[in-house]
């Protein structure tokens, strides 16, 4: 049984495509301003890479991201919430704690026995503390976004992002900058400022480890080692790549539904069959 | 047939300002008093011959011409509802009765009388406290407004028209009271946006002919097959809610809005004033102020107001619970901060949602909502 998951997010297009509850491929790119395009051009990437010749060869697809409700192959949509939760929890078993930053959110979501969504909380309708704010970032400082992610890149703490918004942190940026600030220092600072906001909300919906990040910021070093020291734990470091969480977990919904009309039920790994 | 028509009055009353209703009721030569607020003392407009009407800003697609008088961190309500009257759309108003429900409601007084001719504009002060002494200040209060009625409008308002009027006003609630207990059947008759309808309606018409078309209503839902197809039962809880869309995107999702506790629904209806207190302007001081379930702008009572939500969960057989909230609210930010500390505790599944007063972000609110209803079926699986 040969099912994908397709996450189409503000930022990214993402697939995965799971034969028998093993990841045959996965692929990740930039969002067009067409979703089902994206889409279209993701999905192809990825049946390729798993050796595929068609979509036709897929039993199921499940859809998840702003974009899912612009699929015309997907079967269903689910929120990008109860799909990152399913993904993380398949990954690593033992999260309780899924912390997923996008392109243009932030969510916390607080999970159960095989992956259930407990709670979950999402940032304000802007773009502070996501994926836009660090590449807002990345320009003031002219580092590109592995500047602020590389974990020798990490200043001490003396500098302090005050604003959350996005417009208001740039130009605070550009200040320390024009003040001759350590870049590094600026850096720490601005990981510190997200990790902060990131921290409350986390502890909104109660810290019980472990606590893993997902979504396209999860490649952001330094804001993981920022998130450690305010939560006073180790972010757990998930075995596949975490960005495409959201796509695996709806790939895994696509195995329950396609093992639900099939006599096959797959061999999914332990938890991800609710 | 004669129930669609209905729907249909009802439905466009809640989705225009000036709706036939009121069109008519002018015509005749009747007079209308604006009011903001669920706790105005309505009773005694309709015991003066005015016709009550709530504060809205239907309709507003911007808050342009407000924006002088308010700031981009008050809240959307007043803005929009001040923008559709600087925009002429409140015009037909004989007179308006502002309350300091919240500092931002309350500012629009301020602004109102500078800006705008209505002839008769007035402020009440509403305790925060509840208690004897607070009774007696909010009846206070109520006799000074009925005076200042009298003396402008030129009535006397006597008790007995004010006893009648509480009569009239208790009977809509108990019929209103009556629609929403039939939905607490496994295939509820109507839609929360229905609900909503049926609500706002209410305090946009005169009073006995809202009464005897509710009635209708109320006798068409008792033989309506239902509503089965939806994946989860929710409660809305929070605050100036009138917008049935906002429910209708909710609803989409699959999640039936079974009941609620909002400024335009069950709060409005769920206790009678007491109709055997002597003094029947003090009958609506105690009603307003204590007997009626209270907003968060009441000081020392949300054990109450939890109790309210708990008993609304049992007799509705509510999934889950979406706390609404006006940005810029700090008043229902600390309540739906503390109901969902409560409702966790008693494993009721909770989802806080910001929004605006017109709608907008509907990407993020199908999100969340969806995710909801996503994670209240994964509990029941």
């Amino acid at each position: 049984m040969i099912v994908a998951g397709l996450d189409i997010g503000s930022a990214t297009g993402k697939a995965v495509v799971l034969a028998d509850g093993e990841i045959l491929s996965s692929h990740v790119l930039q969002s067009t301003a067409n979703p089902r395009h994206t889409a279209d051009i993701v999905m192809t990437r990825a049946i390729e890479e798993a050796g595929l010749s068609s979509i036709d060869e897929l039993d199921y697809v499940v859809s998840t991201g702003y974009g899912r409700l612009q699929i015309p192959f997907a079967a269903e949509n689910l929120s990008e919430i109860t799909c990152h939760a399913k993904g993380a929890h398949w990954m690593d078993p033992s999260v309780r704690t899924v912390v997923d930053i996008g392109g243009q959110d932030c969510k916390v979501i607080s999970i159960g026995p095989g992956g259930r969504v407990l709670e979950f909380i999402m940032n304000d309708r802007c773009a502070a503390g996501t994926g836009r704010f660090f590449e807002s970032m990345a320009r003031a400082l002219c580092c590109g976004l592995d500047g602020i992610s590389l974990p020798e890149n990490q200043g001490d703490d003396s500098c302090t992002i005050s604003h959350q918004c996005t417009v208001f942190a740039e130009s605070e940026v550009v200040t320390l900058v024009n003040e001759g600030t350590d870049v590094r220092n600026i850096v720490a600072g601005i990981n510190r400022s997200v990790a902060t906001r990131v921290a409350s909300m986390v502890r909104r919906v109660g810290l019980v480890p472990e606590v893993a990040l997902t979504g396209g910021c999860s490649k952001n070093r330094g804001l993981a080692m920022a998130l450690e020291a305010k939560l006073n734990l180790e972010v757990k470091t998930l075995p596949n790549d975490p960005q495409i969480a959201g796509a695996l977990g709806a790939a895994l919904f696509a195995s329950e539904k396609a093992g639900a009309s099939s006599a096959d039920p797959g061999s999914l790994r332990e938890g991800a069959v609710g | 047939m004669k129930a669609q028509k209905t729907w249909q009055t009802f439905g466009e009353a809640t989705r225009t300002i000036v709706n036939p209703a009121v069109e008519q009721w002018k015509q005749g030569g009747g007079k209308v008093v604006g009011f903001f607020c669920s706790s105005v003392p309505e009773e005694l407009f309709t015991a003066a011959g005015l016709l009550p009407f709530r504060m809205r800003g239907t309709g507003s697609t911007s808050t342009e011409l407000a924006d002088r008088y308010f700031t981009s961190i008050n809240c959307s309500f007043p803005r929009h509802t001040m923008n559709q009257a600087l925009l002429g759309e409140y015009d037909f108003l004989d007179g308006l009765v502002c309350i300091n429900s919240c500092d931002h409601v309350r500012r629009i007084y301020d602004n109102w009388i500078r800006a705008l001719g209505t002839p008769f504009v007035r402020v009440m002060s509403l305790p925060r406290k509840i208690g004897e002494p607070q009774i007696a200040y909010y009846t206070d209060e109520i006799n000074i407004l009925k005076k200042d009625l009298e003396a402008h409008f030129g009535v006397e308002i006597t008790d007995d028209k004010v006893r009648d009027a509480i009569k009239l006003h208790n009977e809509v609630r108990g019929l209103q009271k009556e629609l929403y207990q039939l939905r607490s059947a496994d295939k509820p008759p109507i839609t929360g946006s229905q609900a909503l309808d049926v609500m706002v309606a209410g305090t946009a018409m005169p009073k006995a002919a809202y009464r005897d078309l509710l009635a209708e209503v109320v006798e068409g839902a008792r033989e309506s097959e239902g509503v089965g197809d939806y994946r989860a039962r929710i409660m809305i809880v929070g605050g100036e809610l009138d917008d049935p869309s906002y429910v209708e995107v909710i609803e989409e999702q699959g999640g039936l809005v079974v009941t609620d506790s909002t400024c335009f629904g069950s709060r409005l209806m769920w206790v009678p004033i007491d109709e055997q207190e002597e003094d029947p302007i003090r009958a609506l001081a105690k009603y307003y102020l204590y007997d009626r379930p209270t907003c968060p702008r009441a000081f020392g009572d949300q054990p109450r107001r939890i109790e309210y939500i708990r008993d609304m969960v049992k007799e509705f057989k509510v999934d889950g619970i979406i706390g609404e909230r006006l940005l810029f609210c700090d008043m229902w930010l600390v309540e739906h901060f503390m109901t969902g500390i409560d409702l966790k505790a008693d494993d009721i599944p909770f989802l806080h949602l910001d929004r605006e007063y017109v709608m907008g972000g509907m990407g993020q609110l199908r999100t969340r909502v969806q995710a909801f209803i996503e994670a209240i079926e994964a509990r029941e699986a």
